[in-house]
């Protein structure tokens, strides 16, 4: 592989929350989501600082916007996952999924 | 709209602060958003708990404070800022004075002080394994409360022979005055000197137990293994070497010390450090004092106070151990009565330089309290120079409201006005810091004596810098964050509009309590003054059974023949301005005076053995001191040492119901058989801050040290210069080879105080600085109100008010607020100064006017700096006031 896609597991979980909500992702929700799906009980600022982080290394992009009464009036930060974000995320899961099939082979459980 | 409760609003201006707007709005919108899930979930406090939290979860982000380059800060705005701050700072130019000036003397002093209080916890913290030296102190009597340094000579000895593990133990002696001369090799003096302090009797093992390794001693000349070891030895310290031979190898010259002995010169050592208990710059063998002493290197009882003994514990013994071991060598040696009313126990060397009940050689300690006292002055210092900041700088608000104003039309942000203020505040901070750097320098060079520093440079010592900086950072987040934000929060509809103001004095409460703290600690500090200062004078004018006033002593010779001090007692009887002459031993009372601790019981009866003072001394000795004779007869001049004066207290001690029954009773004292022929009245022989003493005085000519010269009713000045000077030349010709020196013996019994003397001068000191502090403060405070009610007190002037009115208006509030200040600061200012009290035996009772005067004084003060700065505005014409709208 020439250009190595390095994801840690948080960051490949909160990637994945961004896709799963496209265009709504924003940190509350995030942080909500992974705490029902993956009993992640992550704190806000982690959040935010690992979504900093993905959005430097392109995987999402984001843009202000969605002012509402819960946030006493102000705008939220909404992410989106970019091309580049989603075939990471895909080629992971291809590399997964490749491992796996060795595995079942080479052990049966 | 239902109200939601609001989470904290600090945390959200800390993020407005620090953080660029849109990412300060994502991050509040989120903690808001959450804070209000949380309130539904768990309780309202729980979600204020986790909104900040959470908040305080972003400060600690690297992803928080990375900034693209379109930030605020920018170099160029910062130079705006200062630009700004110094605009500003120059159109408010009474304000800026104050500022500096309050705090400049707040910093100062605090710099001053913990100066002085890193150099009292510097005191002999240089040996090594420090935790493990303690010295040998001694506590006697039924509750032992009589604590005393000092152990008899064969102590030492029997502890180092009998228990194992006392391998490390140094015993010394210190001597206050020494008359030193220099013979030349034929014998004959060459030089003489007269040393008050410096001379120590030391073992060989002194350095081994005291090793000064962090400020080492440096052996100059001499063999340090071998220098201490023989009779007759001493060792100088570089300065004293300098002093009495000039440069060069001195080892082998002699010194005649008190005309008996001469010293072989064996060694030079560098300068002792001047934050040590042992000030010495002499060192004569220990083995000297074996000589000299010999008849009671055996005597288990006596003991002189500064002969004193450290020891080194190995690691594996414990003081409570060790305290156990000596008590069964003590019991082992003396009689039922001695051991059980003395006990020796150990004393850590970290604590001689801070526990006063036993002293130490400089006749100096400072208690850790006093430390603690002195730290927290420093700190309430700073605390009321950063108050008058911030009240100054709300109360401007109101002045710059339009400029704020203004500025937020334009378009500046919060966060942008936020740092303004603040870099206004670092301004100033800085210029109070350097002012107050050089204010400080001159401040210990004033107060060296007063607060017993050596002289030192601070502008390049590190600790100095370093602490200034840390306080300087304090100043500026204590006393920069408040006005900031508060003047930033201004809408600027409100603060555009040119407003009436009629608002009360004062304004925000949060400045009322701001002034109620200052005065409040101004007003402790006021009273603890006062006190301590009726304490001391309470100290100098109670009597303590004794004659103080115009008795001059010197020290005569030791040893003395009879015939030359007879002569000199005659001729100093015939001058006409001489009352009465006596020689002793030692005197009634007073510093650096010998004293002599020994035992005495009644003879064939089982009553207990009591320890008192010996006072050896002719017959005039009652008389001159005015001690009062209760029973008996005085002793006589030809008697030598079988008949005692005994005071009350000491016959009370020995079970007699009066003083008549004592009379002619045998008694046995140190084994020596006596009878008590008088009583005389109690007299305190050692400061009024202990209880009375137990003394005997019988005639022992051998013994005596000095003579006592009372003079003529009270002198004028220059009469006593005449009076010295022939007695001065009756001296010379008695004794023509010996220093004439002289000392008031009043002066000697108040230098018990000097100490708390100092302590008295330093709250004098302090109780100025922070009324200075606070009338400051207030005097800024006071010119704002006025200068926004000109209109307001113009009005009321033309409907009638007097002058009179109008000065009750400004002033009663401020009033109300020393008022209450006052009432908070009494029950605090009487718990300090009860405990402090509590440590003399004779003090002074408390009065309600002791606190009701000092507030009085500090609230006419204050009144009178209202007052005169409102007066121009009361008197001004209003015409002149309301002519424009």
């Amino acid at each position: 592989m020439a250009s190595r896609i390095y994801l840690g597991e948080l960051e490949e979980l909160i990637l994945l929350m961004v896709a799963l909500h496209n265009r709504e992702a924003y940190g509350v929700s995030i942080t909500e989501e992974l705490k029902k799906h993956a009993d992640r009980d992550l704190s806000i600022s982690a959040v935010h600082a690992v979504l900093h982080r993905l959005e430097e290394k392109g995987f999402v992009k984001s843009k202000m916007g969605g002012a509402s009464d819960e946030r006493g009036g102000r705008r939220k930060r909404l992410f989106t996952i970019t091309a580049y974000g989603r075939n990471a995320l895909e080629e992971l899961r291809d590399t997964r999924n490749t491992i796996w099939s060795l595995i079942s082979k080479v052990s049966p459980a | 709209m239902n109200k939601t409760p609001q989470p904290p609003r600090w945390i959200d201006n800390l993020i407005d602060l620090f953080a660029p707007f849109d990412l300060a709005e994502e991050i509040r919108g989120d903690l808001y958003e959450l804070y209000r899930i949380d309130i539904n979930r768990k309780s309202i406090p729980a979600a204020r708990l986790a909104y900040i939290a959470n908040a305080f979860g972003f400060l600690f982000r690297r992803f928080f404070w990375k900034r693209n380059s379109l930030s605020l800060n920018t170099p160029a705005m910062l130079r705006n800022y200062f630009t700004i701050a110094y605009r500003s700072l120059l159109s408010y130019k009474s304000n800026t004075v104050i500022n500096v000036l309050g705090l400049t003397i707040g910093i100062a002093s605090a710099l001053t002080i913990f100066t002085f209080i890193r150099h009292e916890l510097s005191y002999d913290t240089f040996h090594s394994d420090i935790e493990h030296i303690y010295r040998v102190v001694r506590v006697s009597g039924k509750d032992r409360s009589e604590a005393r340094t000092g152990v008899s000579y064969p102590v030492p000895r029997a502890l180092k022979d009998e228990i194992a593990s006392f391998q490390k133990i140094t015993s010394m002696e210190y001597f206050g005055e020494i008359l030193v001369e220099v013979p030349d090799t034929s014998g004959t003096v060459i030089a003489q000197f007269k040393e008050n302090s410096g001379l120590a009797m030391v073992e060989p093992s002194f350095f081994e137990v005291l090793d000064f390794k962090d400020k080492p001693i440096r052996w100059l000349q001499g063999n340090p293994a071998r220098a201490l070891v023989d009779p007759f030895s001493v060792v100088l310290t570089e300065s004293l070497a300098k002093k009495y031979f000039g440069e060069g190898n001195i080892v082998g010259k002699t010194l005649r010390f008190e005309k008996e002995a001469d010293c072989k010169v064996t060694g030079v050592v560098s300068d002792f450090p001047a934050n040590t208990d042992f000030p010495f710059t002499m060192l004569i063998s220990y083995s000297t004092l074996r000589q000299i002493k010999a008849r009671m290197q055996d005597d288990w009882s006596t003991v002189e106070d500064n002969h004193q003994t450290y020891i080194r514990l190995p690691e594996n013994i414990t003081k409570e151990e060790a305290e156990a071991q000596i008590a069964k060598v003590h019991a082992a040696h003396t009689p039922e009565d001695l051991h059980r009313n003395r006990l020796y126990i150990l004393q850590s060397l970290s604590d001689v330089h801070f526990e006063s009940r036993f002293g130490n050689y400089n006749s100096r300690s400072v208690s850790k309290t006093m430390l603690l006292a002195m730290a927290l002055v420093a700190i309430f210092l700073l605390l009321t120079c950063c108050i008058n900041y911030i009240n100054l700088a709300t109360a401007q608000s109101a002045m710059r409201a339009k400029e704020v104003g203004l500025r937020k039309v334009m378009g500046s942000s919060r966060r942008s006005l936020i740092w303004q203020f603040l870099t206004e505040t670092c301004v100033v901070v800085l210029i109070a810091g350097f002012i107050s750097l050089a204010l400080s320098e001159l401040l210990l060079f004033k107060l060296q004596s007063l607060l017993n520093l050596p002289l030192q440079r601070h502008l390049n010592d590190p600790f100095i810098l370093a602490t200034l900086g840390i306080v300087m950072l304090a100043v500026i987040l204590f006393s920069g964050l408040y006005p900031s934000f508060s003047i930033s929060k201004m809408n600027p509809v409100n603060s555009l509009k040119s407003k009436f103001t009629t608002e009360t004095l004062g304004g925000f409460s949060f400045r009322k309590v701001l002034v109620v703290v200052q005065f409040t600690i101004t007003q402790i500090i006021a009273v603890s003054a006062f006190i301590v200062v009726s304490q001391m004078h309470f100290f100098r004018n109670q009597d303590m059974g004794f004659d103080q006033e115009a008795i001059i002593t010197f020290p005569i010779p030791h040893h003395d023949d009879s015939v030359a001090r007879h002569q000199l007692e005659d001729r100093f009887r015939a001058q006409a301005f001489v009352s009465n002459v006596s020689f002793s031993y030692t005197l009634p009372a007073g510093v650096h005076r010998r004293q002599n601790a020994r035992s005495i019981w009644l003879s064939g009866k089982s009553a207990p053995n009591v320890i008192f003072e010996y006072q050896a001394a002719d017959s005039s000795y009652i008389h001159l001191f005015g001690i009062q004779l209760l029973a008996g007869r005085n002793i006589n001049n030809y008697d030598r040492e079988t008949e005692v004066l005994i005071t009350r207290n000491l016959a009370k001690r020995l079970h007699f119901s009066t003083p008549e029954e004592a009379i002619g009773q045998p008694a046995s004292m140190s084994g020596k058989d006596v009878t008590i022929v008088g009583v005389v009245e109690d007299f305190y022989n050692n400061s009024l801050k202990e209880d009375l003493g137990s003394i005997v005085i019988t005639n022992n000519t051998k013994a005596f040290t000095s003579v006592s010269v009372k003079l003529q009713s009270v002198q004028q000045y220059e009469a006593l210069q005449q009076a010295m000077g022939a007695l001065q030349a009756i001296w010379k010709e008695t004794y023509p080879t010996h220093f004439f020196e002289y000392r008031f013996f009043d002066d000697n019994v108040n230098a018990y105080y000097e100490q708390e003397q100092k302590y008295a001068q330093l709250f004098q000191i302090f109780s100025i600085i922070f009324l200075l502090i606070g009338c400051l403060g207030l005097y800024g405070l006071i010119a704002f109100v006025v200068n926004r009610k000109s209109k307001e007190v113009a009005i009321r002037k033309v409907l009638g008010a007097t002058i009179s009115n109008i000065l009750v208006m400004f002033s009663k509030e401020y009033i109300q607020l020393i008022v209450i200040s006052f009432v908070l600061a009494v029950p605090v200012a009487y718990y300090i100064l009860d405990s402090w009290l509590s440590n003399f035996k004779n003090r002074i009772p408390m009065a309600w006017w002791m606190f009701v005067l000092p507030g009085i004084l500090v609230l006419c003060i204050a009144v009178m700096v209202i007052i005169l700065k409102s007066m121009r505005t009361v008197q001004a014409n209003p015409v002149d006031k309301l002519k424009y709208e």
